[in-house]
Formats: C-alpha cells, sequence, structure tokens
C-alpha cells in the first residue's frame, strides 16, 4: 500500500504483527526450544526436576526461572541430567535402524518400490511426446507388475517385520503410513463418488441427502465424543455385535483384533474426514463447464473416458491441495483411535498397539508413562518429518502469494 | 442438449446415496437413542431397539443437568470457548491486515515461517505449555487455557484472513484514502466489512477448536468438577465403569446436536469463507 513510507510503515507493520509474533514465540518457539532440549536428558518420572545449575537448564525450564520460583511445585525425585551418550533417547528410538541387517531391509523396500516411481517418471515423459506414444496405463500396469513381482521375490514381509524389530519408531510411523496410505485413498473414493453423484442435473432429493451426508464434518468438532459413540457401536457387547445375534451369529471381539481394531479406527475416521472432500470435489466439479462432457458426447465418449479425460484432469487443481492437506493431519490423528482402542490391542507390555499411531504413542509415552526424554526425542523426529511435508505441500499449493503477485 | 440418466443408473445411484446416509447418520441418530435408555437396556436391543426410539425416558437427561455439574461443564466450555473466538479474531484480524496490505521485506518469510512452526503438534508442545502455565501461576485455570487455545488457532486464522483479504481488491481502499483516509482505518471500514464470510468461518473455527477440544482441556484443567469443560468431563463418564453410558450418551447429545447445526448452517460460509485449502481433514 502506498500510503506511509520508511519508519512510519514499520512501526505500524510490527504494531500490528507484535501479539501473533508474542504468541508464537511462547506458545510455539519456546515450547520447541524446551522439548529439543530435553530430548538430550534424561528427565523420567524418577527425575522430574530440573537441575537450575545447569545452564541450559536454568535458562530454558521455566521453574527456573527467579520470578516464578515461588510458583514451582516441591516435588520429590532426583533432578534430569543430560544423557550420556547425548543422543542416548535418539538411540533407544531407532538406534537399531543402522545395523547392516535393517538397512538392508530398507534398501530392498526402496527397490520394490522404485518401478513405481519408474512408471511415474516414463509417463510423464510420453505425455509430453506427441507421435508414437507408449499408453500410459501400459507403462503403469508394467510398473506396477514389476512392483508386485519385486515384493514377492525380495520377501518384503520379511524386511518390514525386521524393521519393525528395530524399536518403536520405525514400528509408531510405518503403522501411521499404513493407516494414511488406506485412509486417504478410501476417504478421495467415497468423496468423489458422492461428489460426483450429487453433482447430477435433476436428482430429486438431493437437498437433503447433501445435508444429511455433511452431517459428520460437524460431528468432527467435537471427535473425541463421536468416537466414544463409534466405541460402543463396537464393544463385544455393542451394538453391531448385537445385529449379529440377531441374525444369528457371533460378532468378533473387534477391539482385541489388531487387524479388526485397525479397521474399525479406518472406518470411524473416515466418516470424520469425507465430507470435506465431497464438498471441495463439488466445489470443483460445479466449476466445469458442460460444454466439455456435450462435445465428448458428440465425439462418443463414455462415463470412464469423460472421468478420465475430463473431470480428474480439472478438479486436480482443487482436490490435489485438499489431498496432501489432508494426510499430513491424518499423520496426526489423535482423537478417533484414542478413543475407541487407546492405542491397544497390545501384544505385551511395552510394545506399541496395533492401532498406536505417532499422536497417541506420544500422549501415552508423556502423559501415561512420563518418559519425557524419549517421547520428547520422538516429539522432534516427527516434527522434522511433518515440517518436510509442510514444505512439500507449499510447493505444490502454491499458498504464500500475496496481493501483490 | 438435456442429457437423461438410464433408470438401472438412477437405481444404482439412489442405492449408494442411502447406503452412505446411513454410515453418515447412524452413529449420531444411535447416540440420540441411547441417551433415551436406560443404561442396562443398552446391552440387550432388539432390532427395533437399534432403529427406533422404542423405551424413551428423559431420566438420563434429568440426571445429567440436575445430579451432575454438567451445566457447569457446559458453562465453563461455553466461557472458554467464547474468550478464545474473541481474542483470536482480534490478533489475527490485525495481522493478517498487515500481511494482506503492506508490502515489506521478510513478509513471505514471516508466513512461512508461521506455518513452519505450526508443524510442530500441540500434544506435544503441551508439557511444555503446562510447565510454563505452571510457574506463571495459570495451570488449572481457565485463564491459562485460553492462552494456550488463542495461541493455538493463530496460524490458521491468520492465514485463512489474510488469504480472503487478499481476494479483496485494494482499489477500494486507494480510493478512500484518496478522500483523506488513514491506511489503517481505511483497511477497517471497507475491506473489514467485506470479509464478513471469512471472518464467520474463522470465528466459528476458532470457537469449535476450544469446544471440541479434548487434550489441551484434559491435561491443563484436570481438576475439580467445577472448572472442567464438557468434553473431558464426558470422556472420563464414558470410559467409568460405574456410570451408566446413557448418562454420557445424553450429555454427549447435548454437546453434539447444536454443534452439528451451527455446521450445518455455516454449510454455504464453508464454501466462501476458507481459503486455506485444507482444515478439517
Amino acid at each position: 500500500m502506498s500510503g506511509w513510507l520508511g519508519r512510519r510503515k514499520w512501526i505500524t507493520i510490527l504494531l500490528f504483527l507484535a501479539p501473533t509474533i508474542l504468541a508464537i514465540l511462547v506458545f510455539n518457539v519456546y515450547p520447541i526450544l524446551l522439548n529439543t532440549y530435553i530430548s538430550f536428558t534424561n528427565r523420567n518420572k524418577f527425575r522430574p526436576n530440573p537441575d537450575c545449575d545447569v545452564v541450559l537448564t536454568g535458562l530454558l525450564d521455566p521453574i527456573c526461572w527467579p520470578a516464578f520460583r515461588d510458583n514451582a511445585p516441591t516435588g520429590l525425585g532426583k533432578p534430569y541430567v543430560l544423557q550420556d551418550p547425548i543422543l542416548g533417547n535418539y538411540d533407544t528410538l531407532m538406534g537399531k535402524l543402522f545395523t547392516p541387517e535393517a538397512l538392508l531391509s530398507l534398501v530392498l523396500i526402496g527397490v520394490t518400490f522404485a518401478p513405481l516411481i519408474g512408471a511415474n517418471y516414463f509417463s510423464k515423459k510420453q505425455e509430453r511426446k506427441i507421435d508414437k506414444k507408449i499408453p500410459t496405463n501400459l507403462v503403469w500396469g508394467f510398473g506396477i507388475l514389476i512392483a508386485v513381482a519385486l515384493f514377492f521375490i525380495l520377501n518384503v514381509p520379511k524386511s518390514i517385520s525386521s524393521l519393525m524389530a528395530t524399536g518403536d519408531f520405525i514400528t509408531v510411523v510405518f503403522r501411521t503410513a499404513l493407516f494414511v496410505l488406506i485412509r486417504v485413498p478410501f476417504t478421495f473414493i467415497l468423496g468423489l463418488i458422492l461428489a460426483l453423484i450429487l453433482n447430477s442435473e435433476n436428482l430429486p432429493g438431493k437437498t437433503f441427502f447433501r445435508v444429511a451426508l455433511f452431517v459428520p464434518w460437524g460431528a468432527s468438532s467435537v471427535a473425541i465424543l463421536m468416537s466414544l459413540v463409534w466405541q460402543f457401536l463396537f464393544r463385544q457387547q455393542g451394538t453391531i455385535n448385537q445385529i449379529f445375534a440377531v441374525i444369528g451369529g457371533t460378532g468378533p471381539i473387534w477391539l482385541n483384533d489388531p487387524i479388526l481394531a485397525f479397521g474399525v479406527v479406518v472406518i470411524a475416521d473416515i466418516w470424520f474426514s469425507y465430507p470435506f472432500f465431497m464438498v471441495s470435489i463439488l466445489g470443483a466439479l460445479q466449476s466445469i463447464p458442460k460444454e466439455l462432457y456435450e462435445a465428448a458426447e458428440v465425439d462418443g465418449a463414455g462415463f470412464w473416458t469423460k472421468l478420465m479425460k475430463i473431470t480428474l484432469p480439472l478438479i486436480r487443481p482443487a482436490v490435489l491441495p485438499a489431498a496432501v492437506l489432508t494426510s499430513i493431519t491424518a499423520f496426526q490423528m489423535f482423537g478417533t483411535a484414542f478413543a475407541i482402542t487407546g492405542g491397544g490391542p497390545t501384544r505385551g507390555a511395552g510394545v506399541p498397539g496395533a492401532t498406536e499411531f505417532v499422536m497417541v504413542y506420544a500422549y501415552k509415552q508423556i502423559f501415561q508413562q512420563q518418559n519425557y526424554g524419549t517421547a520428547t526425542a520422538f516429539a522432534v523426529m516427527i516434527f522434522i518429518m511433518l515440517f518436510l511435508a509442510t514444505l512439500y505441500s507449499l510447493r505444490v499449493t502454491k499458498m504464500t502469494k500475496g496481493a501483490y503477485e | 442438449m438435456k442429457r437423461k440418466s438410464k433408470p438401472i443408473i438412477r437405481v444404482l445411484q439412489y442405492v449408494i446415496l442411502v447406503i452412505a446416509t446411513l454410515y453418515a447418520l447412524y452413529p449420531v441418530w444411535f447416540a440420540i437413542l441411547a441417551s433415551g435408555r436406560l443404561g442396562d437396556r443398552l446391552y440387550t436391543l432388539d432390532l427395533g431397539g437399534m432403529f427406533f426410539p422404542t423405551e424413551w425416558t428423559f431420566e438420563n437427561y434429568r440426571v445429567m443437568l440436575f445430579e451432575k455439574p454438567f451445566l457447569t461443564w457446559l458453562t465453563n466450555s461455553l466461557k472458554v470457548a467464547s474468550i478464545t473466538t474473541v481474542a483470536s479474531l482480534i490478533v489475527c484480524t490485525s495481522a493478517a491486515f498487515a500481511l494482506s496490505r503492506f508490502k515489506f521485506r521478510g513478509r513471505e518469510f514471516f508466513l512461512v515461517f508461521l506455518l513452519a512452526i505450526s508443524t510442530f503438534p500441540g500434544l506435544l508442545s503441551l508439557v511444555a505449555i503446562a510447565q510454563l502455565l505452571t510457574a506463571l501461576g495459570l495451570y488449572g485455570k481457565h485463564a491459562g487455557l485460553i492462552l494456550a487455545y488463542t495461541a493455538g488457532t493463530i496460524v490458521f486464522c491468520t492465514w485463512n484472513l489474510k488469504g480472503y483479504f487478499d481476494t479483496i481488491p485494494i482499489e477500494l481502499e486507494e480510493s478512500a484514502m484518496l478522500d483523506g483516509c488513514s491506511p489503517v482505518s481505511a483497511f477497517f471500514l471497507i475491506a473489514l466489512p467485506l470479509a464478513k464470510p471469512a471472518l464467520a468461518v474463522t470465528a466459528i473455527l476458532g470457537f469449535m477448536s476450544g469446544w471440541g477440544d479434548f487434550v489441551f482441556a484434559s491435561v491443563l484443567v484436570p481438576a475439580p468438577d467445577t472448572v472442567k469443560l464438557a468434553v473431558p468431563a464426558l470422556y472420563s463418564l464414558a470410559n467409568s465403569m460405574s456410570v451408566p453410558w446413557g448418562y454420557f450418551a445424553s450429555g454427549a447429545v447435548i454437546v453434539i446436536i447444536p454443534t452439528i447445526i451451527v455446521y450445518l448452517a455455516m454449510n454455504r460460509y464453508f464454501e466462501g469463507g476458507l481459503t486455506l485449502g485444507g482444515v478439517k481433514g
């Protein structure tokens, strides 16, 4: 804006940004610093107190700050000190990852995915060619075929289980990644199908269905309460099993079986998240000009061709950012799993349960086990992953442009 | 040219819609059914009882409203969420104004920095926040919770408002400035009223982040009953063996149904007022 220049402009800007900067410094930057510091110490429930004579502890732990010492709780227990070796907590979480066997497993899994990346690259290159194209479907089919073959030849399940044995970090992150890989595509497909149906012309009762299908979005803001309802439905004597009993069968004990419990969490979490996709796809669909479809029909295109050649490419710009951001939120999902399974079922003490996704794991480590040292090291690793994912999503969605660009 | 669907496709569409609607509505409908049943009758449902209110009673509601401190919890939640909303709107509008209307060095960096820093999950910073609030003497008090919530909404709310302000043509304000307005008053008199949809959506989402939160509330104000918030209080009711599940259901219905109604009413705004691709996922 051309109104003010120089110092006056800067003072105005700073004044308007001051509350935000202050809040970010106190509630975001400071917790990250303290967290990172604690991740190098052995703080746990037996060593909860700071040793204020250590320079960094005295600087970072609020209990050591002169103004606040009066409010400090006088707890029992020894003070925490730096871990020896300093990366001890990280070592506990993922140290075994750097053994030859684990690294080999990692490489094998990478090799299995390589044909898919190759297919992606090759088909993009093919699309730029004008003549003598190799059909994209063929390239992808070939890539998938090789990947599946490699999956069995290299015995990937064995590699995965040997990776899972390297410690909590890989186990938890792998399970969470699996959850995201299942949950996001299903959410997208359900949202797409419903949006396509709701977008068709003269469909009697459209408004009713639109409103009804939107309901879970509203409920998702009190996710923990609705998740408890889902948990009741899938209890051993819950409603689903009562339906089984009425039909004349016995339902499984859903939440005690690792795979079924995982499935229940996925179903409940899709319930919370598909309306968002449905609404964004519906918005994108409505902006596609009808003439495109009419022209395609004149050329004899069927439903499938229209979907693949017109609909999906044209909704891509709107849906891609939504998909990336949804994946990041799905990775951090907490309430659904915590309320339905509490992270369980577990196979033994000290082993993460089948639905113990990253946030559930962190919550249990911090608030139930009080293993602050390991939990904060875990937090730092997760932060790095989320940070990179967000940078990538910014590149995909190009969201930082202002009014002037 | 009108395209006509074949009857078989129409039927298929309705089958999918009906199944999806059952999936969408049944959990909520079940919560309503359970809220009208006595706790021990929930484990012996017949087919009718699973879908229709066959043994409806207001007993659960009566217990929750008059014998449990549920109304106190609700008032606490309302209070905390409302103050959070107002505080975060004030803070974010001013930041979004500066970021949208002034071109300055470091602006883009600041925006990306906000986003990057917010990737540190709130749950993980909770230890530090709890410790900080303890040191400040705000642990276990609503004021501390409000501070934490407000800080938690800032990044989304600033980004969303800034994105919407960017879509309002700056020429409107420039013409007001030719008439002698300062940039600040031009913005607040002209651009802000035009940003109502975004302000409404941001306010609702800010409110909901306090209203529906579980983790922060359960850690930062754990006890006693008089200061608890509705959601964590209901959570512990649902998981306590000695309390019938119907009590929880009736409390949950009182919290969930208005929430859903607000969202349905705001349905239209969500399409226009959200500029940041994804909020909920």
